[in-house]
């Protein structure tokens, strides 16, 4: 215990070396800027029509109208007003808390729909609903990878541990008429991945990246080709899973706004909850993640305390292997349905990005995922209203936003000192 | 530290590459076998785009119609399956250089290799599947005018409607894709135009050409979003465009709880689909097999020529399925008004334009 808190300070100090800079008010002048020119320069008329309920939540909210010129005028001076508060920050060599700029996007965002939404309405439910769904695979993908690199084997092959999770979970859950089947095998697939992962960069120390890329394309086609051969063959029988159905937790399902978000979910989603506190909680407050982390930042102290580096790094990308299956069963038992070749479009690359920008830490991580579902449902939303953005430049947002936040809210980080090198016993 | 992350990235980069080399070298064409039945040296054959012969959608049924050409012509084919863009261009060399005497191309995603390998085989017909844009005498086009056919099913899904909207979403904003989301929003406006109605369209705008797309043709997650937006904005008929996504969309509406229908595209997906058949109010058909088997046919006849072959409502190259379950639930006066309709697009007084459409005349 004594010895976390030692390494928290260490590291808490680390970081404030590295960010005193004039960083976060720039950025935020940079967006205000933007918020001027396309808010108030380009300003629209009318309402925008925000709307809390859905037509089944018991408690009805009504839908709020904003005028849009004015809500636009009213939240970029707001946003302005945050940014000379930043630069005072600044200037006083104080650090721009995380909470500013939580605030600051959120402003931007709501001017942002607001504008957008101009003469029409904005399912806000729906919206943030789609935010958790859209995530859900990210946030186990990155589970995955927060608890492989902290242990020091880099994990390239999220992507293929999703696929190969989605795709055993649909062919077992169909065979079997059990979905809850379908979510071991799903564990199960992941965990073969990982095996593989792991065999390749502990045992025979090829470079983890390689092995990483190489196993996603192996997964890819191997997938595509057991889809063409064995799946569609008997779509019936070997491609009809059952899905897991929502369950409405009472009371809490009932909150206004939050309540259809994450409480009308399926188990998935709720495992899904209970693994990202789990693993925080195991990583930082338990000897489990101690031991594991110590082994990914000096595997040789590690060593000379007597822990095993090389299987606690094997089993724990095995763990790793399985929490990204178990996600890989959300694209198919949760969502979906039938497997599809790479259905899962890319899902474990957003998730490997998620752990650098969450800074390796479950929580962050999984806040990361989040932003990334939100920008993917908003350009959803935005489309079907028919905003008028080009649905290029719509398809892009997602990955617009994923950049600039990594490039402008986390820049330099610093990863667990010896993920990707493997350990060689002198 | 950097240097070596950048150098693993490279490596990474480079075997990828390496792999999906060697992928596309394993695959190999399927075995022609030394079968009696070539009646001619007559060999054609047939290249995928990235989709691959069973995707339920174009290029299944331009395999089949491809099959059933051979067959009627009693040759051999050959067939390869690409599995990224990259593989067009070495596909189509490969297949001439086995000595087919026609290629067929599907999809316009492979035109740019489809005019480089026919300007440098002139020897060789080349039948390309969904562009127009190659004039070459030894290329020959098969387009759909879909834009017909989606603005009947644009005008039944206005009058089935009881909200009052109608959506639309796509794989990726192509021609092939928005071609069929413009003739259903100018379907739906020559109702309200028709009968005074207010129909709105979520998803499409025809006169900015923006829209809602899932930016790929898995059926995924996103897929389901969107069609769940698509419902959340009141909608109640889906038509979504791009393979498999609309399995998507069924799980979207049964999510919802709500009594929504869907129209398929390209195939009867009531007759084709493994589930959700219910859901269907009618379906877009493009008979890609027909026009492939057609053209096929002929060429095997020594009948090629280079003027495209333009799939309309009046030859029936498209059109729309039945209602099938729908039969009870739509209005009785329906059917008729559609066959006045498609009547007036045949002879050319109604005018259904779409910036995508093949240029018919």
């Amino acid at each position: 215990m004594t010895s976390t808190t030692a390494e928290a300070s260490v590291s808490a100090s680390l970081e404030t070396a590295t960010i005193k800079s004039w960083k976060a008010p720039i950025a935020y002048a940079i967006f205000s800027l933007i918020a001027i020119i396309l808010f108030v320069v380009n300003g629209r008329d009318g309402t925008s029509r925000f709307r809390l309920s859905s037509d089944a939540d018991v408690i009805q909210l009504p839908a709020i109208d904003a005028p849009t010129r004015l809500t636009c005028v009213v939240v970029v001076v707001l946003l302005l007003a945050i940014t000379a508060y930043a630069t005072w920050l600044s200037s006083q060599a104080k650090r721009v808390p995380l909470w500013l700029t939580i605030i600051f996007a959120a402003a931007f965002m709501w001017a942002f729909l607001t504008w957008a939404a101009a003469g029409e309405s904005i399912p806000v439910t729906g919206l943030l609903l789609g935010t958790v769904a859209l995530s859900a695979p990210l946030i186990f993908g990155s589970l995955g990878g927060v608890i492989s690199e902290r242990v020091g084997v880099v994990n390239v092959a999220i992507e293929g541990q999703l696929l190969a999770g989605a795709f055993l979970s649909a062919f077992v859950a169909s065979v079997t008429g059990n979905a809850w089947v379908g979510l071991v095998a799903a564990m199960v697939a992941g965990v073969l991945v990982s095996f593989l992962l792991a065999a390749f960069s502990i045992k025979y120390i090829v470079d983890q990246v390689i092995v990483g890329v190489v196993l996603n394309v192996l997964v890819a086609g191997l997938t595509s080709f057991l889809y063409s051969t064995v799946l569609t063959s008997n779509t019936p029988l070997f491609n009809s899973p059952p899905r897991f159905p929502r369950i409405n937790i009472p009371i809490l399902s009932e909150i206004p706004i939050l309540g259809p978000v994450l409480f009308r979910q399926t188990v998935i989603i709720y495992f899904m909850y209970v693994a990202v506190i789990v693993v925080w909680w195991a990583l930082f407050h338990t000897k489990w993640g101690l031991r594991l982390r110590a082994v990914g930042e000096h595997p040789q102290a590690a060593d000379t305390v007597g822990i095993k580096v090389n299987a606690t790094r094997f089993w724990n990308v095995a763990l790793a292997g399985a929490i990204a299956g178990f996600g890989g069963a959300y694209f198919t038992l949760g969502s979906v349905g039938g497997f599809t070749k790479e259905m899962t479009a890319g899902a474990g690359f957003i998730a490997l990005a998620a752990v650098i920008f969450g800074r390796w830490d479950p929580i962050r991580a999984t806040l990361a995922a989040l932003l990334f579902g939100f920008a993917t449902n908003l350009q959803n939303v935005l489309g079907a209203i028919g905003s008028g953005v080009p649905s290029e430049f719509l398809l892009m947002l997602p990955y617009v936003v994923t950049i600039f936040a990594v490039a402008g809210l986390v820049g330099y980080v610093r990863g667990p000192a010896a993920s990707g090198k493997p350990y060689i016993k002198a | 530290m950097t240097i070596n992350t950048r150098k693993a990235v490279f490596a990474g980069l480079a075997s990828a590459g390496v792999i999906a080399l060697l992928a596309g070298c394993g695959q190999a064409p399927a075995s022609s076998g030394d079968s009696e039945k070539a009646a001619s040296d007559f060999l054609p054959c047939i290249v995928s785009d990235a989709g691959g012969f069973d995707d339920k959608s174009f290029n299944q049924s331009s395999y089949e119609g491809m099959v059933e050409a051979a067959d009627k012509l009693g040759v051999d084919m050959k067939e390869v399956e690409s599995d990224t863009e990259d593989d067009y261009a070495p596909n189509i060399t490969s297949l001439v250089d086995q000595g087919c005497s026609l290629v067929a191309t599907i999809g316009f995603a492979l035109a740019d290799a489809t005019k480089a390998a026919a300007e440098e085989n002139t020897d060789v017909d080349f039948v390309m599947l969904d562009d127009n844009s190659i004039e070459l005498d030894n290329v020959k086009p098969i387009i759909y005018d879909t834009a017909q056919a989606a603005f009947l099913a644009g005008y039944a899904a206005a009058d089935y409607s009881k909200t009052g909207v109608v959506g639309t979403f796509g794989g990726m904003q192509f021609p092939t894709v928005t071609i069929f989301m413009d003739g259903f929003a100018d379907g739906v406006a020559y109702y309200n135009e028709q009968k005074g109605k207010d129909v709105k369209v979520v998803g499409w705008d025809v006169a900015g050409q923006t829209g809602s797309f899932t930016g790929g043709f898995e059926a995924n997650d996103t897929a389901k979003q969107l069609a769940t937006t698509l419902i959340g904005q009141d909608a109640d008929v889906l038509l979504p465009v791009g393979g498999p996504i609309f399995l998507s969309a069924i799980e979207a509406i049964a999510d919802s709880g709500k009594d929504i229908a869907m129209i398929g595209v390209d195939a009867d997906l009531y007759e084709t689909a493994d589930s959700g058949n219910e859901l269907f109010l009618t379906s877009i058909l493009k008979q890609m097999k027909s026009g492939v088997f057609d053209v096929v046919t002929e060429a095997g006849k020594d009948n090629f020529d280079a003027t495209p072959y333009v799939g309309t409502l009046e030859n029936d190259g498209v059109g729309i399925a039945p209602f099938h379950d729908f039969e009870g639930k739509v209005n009785d006066t329906l059917q008729a008004e559609l066959d006045e309709i498609k009547a007036g697009i045949v002879d050319g007084s109604i005018k259904v334009t779409s910036p995508s459409s093949p240029a018919a005349e």
